[in-house]
C-alpha cells in the first residue's frame, strides 16, 4: 500500500516532535519533511511534492495562510490540514480560502490529527469538533442579533444532501455519479443552496455546513 | 473574568508609569520659586511710591501755609504802618491846631479872659495827650525813643506856652518856641520816616522768607523728581525681570510638555513592544511546552495496558488541566498582542474583536469595513486596533450599552474610525478618563485626532482621523 507523504510545517520545534510522534504512529503516513516557517514550507513543498502539508498558522515571514495558498496555486494535488490555536471565523474563513481541506485546533491535534490527514487525502474535509460549535454559537448570535431566521430550514431535502457532498469537497461530477443525476442539475442545486444561504462560494458554503454540524 | 484581569493591570501600571514624570516636575516648583520675585519687593515698590506722593502733598501743603502766612504778616505790617501814619498826621494837625489858636490867644489879649478858649485849648491838649498815648504798635526801642523824645518835646513846648498864658513871654522865648516848633516837625518826620523803614524792613523779611520757600519748595520737588525716577528705574527693573522670568516659563513649561508628549510616546511604543515579546514568550515557551506536554500525555495514555484505568483516570485531569492552562495562557498572549493582526490583517483582527466582546459581553457588537488597505504599517494597525478595543471595554465596563457598531475607511488621505453604542453615555467634558487620553495620545502622535460624543442617554460616538504617511499603500 502507498504511504501518504507528509510534510510538517510548524515553527516549533517541540511542535513538530509532537506532532512526529502522532503521525508516525499510523503504518500508512510517513512524514517526508520539516518546515520551521512558511517560506521554508512552501519551498519543501515544491520539492518534495508530498500528499498532505500539516501546516500551522501563526508562523513568522510568512504565515501559514499564506503559505497554504500558494502550495495549492502550485500543486494542486497537495492538501493542507491547519494547525490553529483559533476556532475564530475569520481564521477558518481564511483558511477555507486559501485552499485549506481540514482545519484542527492544536488544543485537539494529538487527538485528531490522524483523521483529519485521513480525510484530506481522501479530499474530504475534516474540521476540530470544538471550531464547529464556536461557528455555530456565533452564527445564532447574529441571527437573533439581526433577526433573521434560520434559512437552513428553506432547503430542500436533496439541496440539504448537495449541500454536506460539496462542504465535504466533492466536485459537482463525483456528486452527479454519487446520486444518479445529471451533472448540470447538481451544478443547479449548488446554485440554489447557494442563493437560499445567500453564499458567495465554497469556502463560505463549508463554513455554513461546519457551523451547522453537517460535517466535522 | 480572569480573561481580562491581566489587560487591567498592565494598563494601570502603564498609567502610573506615564504619570510618573509629572512627579518630579512638580518637586522641582519651589526651587524655581526663589528665583521669582520676593513678595517683599512688591511692597517695597508700593511703599516708595506712597512716601513719594506724601512728600508732594506734604511739601505743597506747607508751601501754602507759609504762603498765607507771609500775606498775613505783610497785611499786618501795612495795617500797622497806615495806623501809624494817620495817627501821627492827627497828632501833627492836633499841635498845629494848638499852636495856632495858642498864638492867636496869645496875640488877643482879651481872649485870656475867656473861659472857652482855654477850655478850648484844654481840649486840645487832652486830645494830644491821649493821641499820644494811643500811638499803636508794639513800641520798639527804637519807635518807644523816639516817641518819648518827640513826646518830652512836646511837653516842653506845651510847659512853655502854659507859662506864656500867665506872664508874657520873654523875647528869647519865641525864639525858643520856633525851634521848638521846627523840632516837633522833625521829631514827627523821623517817626515817620522810621515807620517807613519798618515798612521797608517788614518787606525785606518777607522777600527773605519767600526765598527761603522758594528754596524749600525747590529742594522737596527735587528730591520727589528723584525718588520718582529712582521708582520708575526700579519698577521697570522689576517689569522686566517678570518678562523674562515668565517667559523662560513658558520656555520650560513648552519644553517640558514637549518631553512629556516625547516620553508619553515612548511609553505607547515600548508598552506594545513589551506586550509583543510577552506575548511571543508566553506564546512560544509557556504555551509550546503545554503543547508538547499534551501530545505526550495523549500517547502515554493510548499507549498504556489495558487494565490501568486509574492512571489513565489521573492522566486524563492532567490532560484537561494542562488544556485550560494553554486555554488561559492562549487568551493573555492574545489580549497583549492579537495574533491576528499578524496573521489575517487589521480588518479580520476587528472582526475577531468583535465576535470576541460579543461572546464575553452582553453587547453585540457589528464590525463594517471599506477600502482598509492590508498592507498598513504595524503601528497604524495597532493603533486602529487598540482605539477599537479601549471603546469597545468602556462600553462594555461602562455603558450598559446592547449594540455597539464599528466603522473603519480608508480614504485616500487616511482611515476613518468610528465606534459608537447604544449605551447611557456620559458628559465628556466632566468625565474624561484615563482610557481616553490613552486613545488620544495613540491617535495624536500619528498626527491624527480624535472626538469622542456622548451625552446622558444618548449613547457614545468616537470618532478618529489617522492621515496615512504617502508612501504607505492605499490601495483597496
Amino acid at each position: 500500500m502507498r504511504q501518504t507523504r507528509v510534510l510538517l510545517a510548524d515553527d516549533h520545534t517541540l511542535i513538530r516532535a509532537g506532532l512526529r510522534l502522532v503521525i508516525d504512529r499510523e503504518p500508512e503516513f510517513t512524514v517526508v519533511g520539516e518546515a520551521a516557517d512558511g517560506r521554508q514550507a512552501v519551498a519543501l513543498a515544491e520539492s518534495l511534492k508530498p500528499d498532505i502539508v500539516v501546516m500551522d498558522v501563526g508562523m513568522p515571514g510568512l504565515n501559514g495562510i499564506e503559505a497554504c495558498r500558494q502550495i495549492r496555486e502550485n500543486l494542486p494535488d497537495t492538501q493542507v490540514v491547519m494547525l490553529s490555536m483559533h476556532s475564530d471565523e475569520g481564521y477558518v474563513l481564511r483558511a477555507l480560502k486559501a485552499g485549506a481541506r481540514a482545519y484542527l485546533l492544536k488544543d485537539s491535534a494529538e487527538a485528531d490529527l490522524a483523521r483529519a490527514i485521513r480525510a484530506a487525502s481522501e479530499g474530504k474535509s475534516f474540521f476540530s469538533p470544538a471550531v464547529g460549535k464556536v461557528l455555530l454559537e456565533d452564527y445564532m448570535r447574529t441571527l437573533q442579533r439581526t433577526g433573521g431566521e434560520d434559512s437552513y430550514e428553506l432547503l430542500s431535502p436533496r439541496e440539504r444532501e448537495i449541500l454536506q457532498l460539496v462542504a465535504e469537497g466533492k466536485s459537482s461530477k463525483e456528486i452527479a455519479g454519487l446520486l444518479n443525476l445529471s451533472a448540470h442539475t447538481v451544478e443547479t442545486h449548488r446554485a440554489r443552496v447557494m442563493q437560499k444561504l445567500n453564499l458567495h462560494g465554497i469556502p463560505e458554503l463549508t463554513l455554513y455546513a461546519v457551523r451547522k454540524g453537517i460535517i466535522s | 473574568m480572569v480573561r481580562r484581569a491581566p489587560e487591567r493591570d498592565n494598563k494601570g501600571s502603564f498609567w502610573a508609569a506615564l504619570a510618573m514624570p509629572m512627579a518630579p516636575e512638580k518637586s522641582n516648583l519651589p526651587a524655581e520659586d526663589a528665583e521669582w520675585p520676593s513678595p517683599r519687593l512688591r511692597w517695597v515698590l508700593l511703599g516708595t511710591f506712597l512716601a513719594l506722593l506724601a512728600l508732594i502733598f506734604i511739601s505743597g501743603a506747607a508751601a501754602t501755609r507759609t504762603l498765607r502766612e507771609m500775606h498775613r504778616q505783610e497785611q499786618d505790617a501795612r495795617r500797622a504802618l497806615a495806623e501809624r501814619a494817620q495817627t501821627l498826621s492827627k497828632l501833627y494837625v492836633s499841635i498845629e491846631i494848638y499852636n495856632l489858636d495858642i498864638g492867636r490867644y496869645l496875640g488877643y489879649p482879651p481872649a485870656k479872659a475867656d473861659p472857652a478858649v482855654r477850655q478850648q485849648l484844654d481840649r486840645l491838649t487832652t486830645e494830644i495827650e491821649s493821641q499820644l498815648d494811643g500811638y499803636p504798635g508794639d513800641r520798639k526801642p527804637e519807635e518807644a525813643r523816639l516817641l518819648k523824645s518827640f513826646q518830652e518835646l512836646y511837653r516842653r513846648h506845651l510847659a512853655l506856652y502854659e507859662s506864656a498864658l500867665d506872664a508874657p513871654l520873654p523875647p528869647q522865648a519865641r525864639g525858643e518856641i520856633l525851634t521848638m516848633r521846627a523840632q516837633l516837625v522833625d521829631g514827627s518826620g523821623q517817626l515817620n520816616a522810621w515807620n517807613g523803614q519798618q515798612l521797608h524792613s517788614s518787606d525785606e523779611a518777607l522777600l527773605a522768607q519767600f526765598s527761603r520757600l522758594q528754596a524749600s519748595l525747590t529742594g522737596s520737588l527735587s528730591i520727589a523728581l528723584g525718588a520718582g525716577l529712582l521708582l520708575v528705574f526700579a519698577s521697570m527693573a522689576y517689569i522686566l525681570r517678570l518678562e523674562r522670568q515668565t517667559r523662560n516659563r513658558y520656555r520650560e513649561l513648552a519644553q517640558s510638555r514637549h518631553e512629556l508628549e516625547r516620553l508619553s510616546s515612548r511609553l505607547v511604543d515600548a508598552q506594545e513592544e513589551e506586550r509583543r515579546s510577552i506575548s511571543r514568550e508566553l506564546h512560544d515557551e509557556v504555551g509550546q511546552s503545554l503543547g508538547a506536554l499534551l501530545v505526550d500525555l495523549g500517547r502515554l495514555s493510548t499507549n498504556l495496558p489495558a487494565d490501568t484505568s486509574e492512571i489513565r483516570e489521573r492522566i486524563g485531569r492532567m490532560k484537561s488541566l494542562a488544556e485550560r492552562t494553554v486555554a488561559t495562557v492562549r487568551d493573555i498572549a492574545l489580549l497583549l498582542r492579537p495574533s491576528m493582526l499578524d496573521d489575517l490583517g487589521l480588518v479580520a483582527a476587528l472582526e475577531w474583536q468583535g465576535r470576541e466582546v460579543s461572546r464575553r459581553s452582553q453587547m453585540e457588537v457589528a464590525v463594517e469595513s471599506a477600502n482598509v488597505s492590508d498592507d498598513l504599517p504595524d503601528e497604524y494597525k495597532i493603533c486602529v486596533y487598540r482605539l477599537v478595543q479601549e471603546a469597545l471595554n468602556n462600553a462594555v465596563r461602562h455603558s450598559r450599552a446592547r449594540t455597539a457598531k464599528v466603522r473603519v475607511a480608508g480614504s485616500a488621505g487616511g482611515i476613518e474610525i468610528e465606534v459608537n453604542d447604544d449605551g447611557q453615555g456620559f458628559d465628556p467634558q466632566r468625565a474624561r478618563g484615563l482610557g481616553i487620553l490613552g486613545m488620544e495620545e495613540r491617535v495624536k502622535r500619528l498626527g491624527g485626532s480624535l472626538a469622542v460624543k456622548s451625552a446622558p442617554g444618548q449613547g457614545t460616538v468616537v470618532k478618529a482621523e489617522l492621515p496615512l504617511p504617502v508612501t504607505a499603500g492605499t490601495s483597496a
